[in-house]
């Protein structure tokens, strides 16, 4: 597809030819910044603003006042959430999916790509294609489901794991990480005898951690912010409805969302009771707990994720 | 001893053509064990026609779960449903022995030969299994109300069976015919089938959840409503098909969705080179940790859910939003912005892009960390400003990247997802921001019209796979790369 790109020429760039300073210099740089600083801030305000409605003082987020600066600091909305009864089950869901999901993923793709180098193997370019090719086409969303629930994973917790644990994407990213690791660690390890399940355990696996990592990130952010399949597959069986989709029922609730508390819970104080009845900060509460786990983990994860694109230019 | 060896006698042919027709039949065996319609434990119209042998074979709670009514009334015992199950399992354990026999046939003498033994004890409890069947459909036809239970032996019983027998008989002949094992053979599987076998449950997977479903387009030609059954008499060819075109009504709808469709695209692509730009002018902030931040707070969108985007929506333009809460200080009315229909499209388009400008810049800015220094350095000899040297080293340096990425969006056209415009949708705005994706899933999901929407996915499946191999074809050909 594209080549990649080589860094060489990173530090470069920031030593490059230095402009003769002109008005229209100055004028660029000022408007140029001005974009990004507007842009930036337009991309992180929300984040900021739905913070500080979550931990302010309830009667004025219902005012309206919170706008840039918290005031009464608290956070009793966030203690409130645990009494709200299907948010805890769909919290488990969404973790245990991610978790299971993610691990199986990054299982097969790493066998998978490991498997798919390998040249001896009977028929090995029809297989591979046979994966890759699924890339470029689908049945559609009806076919789908009818198969889903032909195979009896409608309604099914199964229903999350099993279709996402061969990704042909990650494998072609996987295939190509290995392919460049050199051949002759391999070989060598067969000589002395190892099998192809060994050197795949105690060289291929170690040595691939980052691009490991990097699919490891991507899936378990697609199966955190999963939401259409809770939505197609799980029609019937609301105790499997993933976090994104219970946010999504809340936000589109128009009635009190103290409906939705565990009845006869006598044990909330009032305080807590009248948080619960204020829609509105559990709506945004609910919002922030779902986005945090992408907060933290994404200062950290921002260089696999970067990986991840730059290695998707590579053709498989 | 080396010329007995690699002369193939005619016997050793037909051991070889033998073991062809025994691992299709354990291939045909392993798919059929999914098929619904052949489905052997279906005795009783109690029995969800839905449901597979392997999930009849695994499922109790599925198995039994329209009984409890028959049970209650005593039109069937308990036990029947345990016998059928437990006869279920037993044919689902028989198939795995085949399975396990089936992989082994590939290897030495000596492991074919073992792998003709479990076959066989897998299939004799398979057997087992299907009397149990037979025992079980006994009981039920013994029901004192034949019209709510219709016992009946499904013709999928008779068809796994006669496999099931089939395979048996097959290793049996084999086991016979195969020459001995000799003292010094060994267990061993050729590097190629060990490797080949490793990969199997995987492309099983991608069989099952990709290609699959491909078999669920026949229900563009039948009359088929939710829960029921495919059969000869709901067979209406073309029907739906013909439907789509002449009906006024859905035509009507396609047109005005396919517009929405087109157009939300058609801007998609028209913006396209924003991200293009961004990265570009990104590139021209030199301080490298401002330009770094910049990057990491623009990409953020891009990783949380559309839900989220939408609540955030809400948020900041509904009638509680900030903006309101200024009219309403500023002594006005709250206006609930996402209420408003007009201009759907590009509010669509604005929300995509601030979800995912900063992302798909992160190309283009590798791609000019890329590009050679001298080009900029010689542009600057002869005298070129900073536009200049943005639009004639920078972009052509870009170029191919864009053109690639502008060609795998031209040809997902048609699929803009259904997220997006899922949660933004609501009275005020539906007409204009229904897409095809969004279309396919409240009619077929929602209203249950599935045999009317597998043909829009249809004909929307086979546009986005032309559209494709012509982008392919037209990189060859401007380019002299392929994309796909």
């Amino acid at each position: 597809m594209i080549k990649i790109f080589s860094n060489k020429n990173k530090q470069l760039i920031s030593s490059a030819p230095k402009y003769r300073t002109s008005f229209g210099d100055v004028v660029f740089v000022i408007l140029n910044y001005s974009f990004f600083i507007i842009f930036t801030l337009a991309c992180i305000f929300p984040f900021y603003y739905l913070l500080i409605n979550t931990i302010s003082d309830n009667d004025l987020v219902r005012k309206g006042a919170i706008r840039l600066i918290p005031k009464g600091i608290h956070f009793s909305n966030y203690l409130s959430l645990r009494s709200v009864n299907d948010l805890m089950q769909a919290f488990r869901v969404t973790v245990s999916r991610t978790v299971i999901g993610t691990a199986l993923m990054v299982l097969a793709s790493g066998l998978v790509g490991f498997l798919v180098t390998k040249k001896e193997m009977w028929g090995r370019s029809f297989w591979y294609r046979f994966i890759i090719i699924t890339m470029y086409f689908n049945a559609g969303l009806i076919p789908w489901y009818l198969n889903m629930s032909m195979m009896g994973l409608t309604d099914n917790f199964l229903g999350y794991i099993i279709p996402g644990i061969v990704a042909p994407y990650n494998i072609i990213l996987v295939k190509t990480y290995i392919e460049s690791i050199p051949a002759e660690l391999e070989e060598s390890a067969y000589i002395d005898g190892a099998s192809y399940m060994m050197v795949f355990r105690k060289i291929i696996w170690p040595l691939s951690k980052p691009i490991l990592a990097t699919i490891a990130i991507f899936g378990a952010v697609g199966h955190w912010n999963s939401f259409q399949d809770s939505l197609i597959i799980m029609q019937n069986n609301a105790q499997l409805y993933t976090l994104q989709h219970r946010l999504y029922m809340y936000l589109n609730q128009t009635t009190n969302i103290g409906q939705v508390m565990t009845s006869g819970n006598t044990q909330i104080s009032a305080s807590t009771q009248a948080a619960l009845l204020n829609s509105k900060t559990i709506k945004y509460t609910i919002s922030m707990v779902t986005v945090l786990p992408i907060l933290f983990v994404y200062p950290f994860m921002q260089r696999y994720f970067e990986k991840g694109i730059m290695l998707g230019a590579v053709k498989g | 001893m080396q010329a007995a060896k690699t002369l193939k006698t005619s016997k050793d042919r037909i051991i070889d053509i033998i073991f062809y027709i025994y691992r299709f039949a354990i291939i045909f065996l392993v798919i059929s064990l999914f098929i619904p319609g052949l489905n052997p434990a279906k005795i009783s119209s109690l029995i969800n026609s839905n449901m597979s042998l392997f999930t009849s074979g695994v499922s109790y709670s599925s198995l039994t779960s329209n009984i409890l009514r028959a049970v209650n009334r005593g039109w069937v015992q308990n036990e029947t449903f345990r016998t059928l199950y437990i006869g279920s399992m037993a044919s689902c354990v028989g198939v795995i022995g085949a399975i396990i026999g089936g992989c082994m046939s590939l290897g030495s003498l000596k492991l074919r030969k073992l792998g003709n033994m479990i076959t066989i004890v897998g299939n004799i409890i398979s057997l087992f299994g299907f009397v149990g069947i037979a025992a079980a459909y006994m009981q039920l036809s013994e029901t004192t109300n034949l019209e709510r239970v219709e016992p009946s032996i499904p013709i999928g019983y008779f068809i796994i069976a006669g496999l099931v027998l089939l395979v048996l008989i097959l290793s049996l002949i084999l086991l016979i015919i195969q020459p001995k094992a000799g003292a010094k053979d060994i267990y061993e599987l050729q590097q190629k089938y060990k490797l080949f076998l490793l990969m199997v449950p995987f492309v099983a997977l991608i069989f099952v959840f990709s290609y699959l479903p491909l078999w669920g387009w026949r229900y563009a030609f039948f009359d088929y409503k939710a829960g029921g059954t495919l059969s000869q008499d709901n067979f209406v060819g073309l029907k739906w098909f013909r439907f789509l075109l002449e009906n006024e009504a859905t035509r009507r709808d396609i047109i005005r969705v396919l517009r929405n469709t087109l157009a939300m695209s058609g801007l998609g692509l028209a913006t396209s080179w924003c991200s293009m730009a961004f990265a570009i002018f990104l590139c021209e902030i030199k301080n490298l940790r401002i330009r770094r931040l910049i990057q990491t707070f623009t990409t953020v969108p891009n990783f949380i859910s559309w839900v989220l985007v939408y609540s955030f929506a809400t948020l900041i333009f509904s009638s509680e939003g900030i903006i309101s809460n200024i009219i309403v200080s500023r002594g006005g009315t709250a206006v609930n912005f996402l209420m408003n229909g007009e201009n759907i499209w590009l509010k669509m388009l604005a929300w995509g892009m601030w979800k995912g400008i900063g992302w798909s810049a992160i190309i283009y800015i590798a791609g000019i960390s890329g590009i050679d220094q001298q080009l900029y350095e010689a542009a600057t000899v002869d005298g070129a400003g900073r536009f200049r040297k943005m639009w004639n080293v920078t972009v052509p340096g870009l170029l191919p990247t864009f053109f690639v990425l502008l060609l795998l969006q031209i040809s997902g056209i048609l699929s803009n997802g259904m997220e997006q415009y899922l949660v933004f949708e609501n009275p005020y705005n539906t007409r204009e921001i229904m897409v095809l994706d969004l279309y396919v899933y409240k009619l077929g999901i929602n209203s249950g019209k599935i045999p009317l929407t597998t043909v829009v996915g249809m004909v929307k499946s086979l546009v986005s796979v032309t559209l494709l191999f012509g982008a392919n074809k037209l990189s060859k050909w401007v380019r002299g790369e392929s994309i796909v």
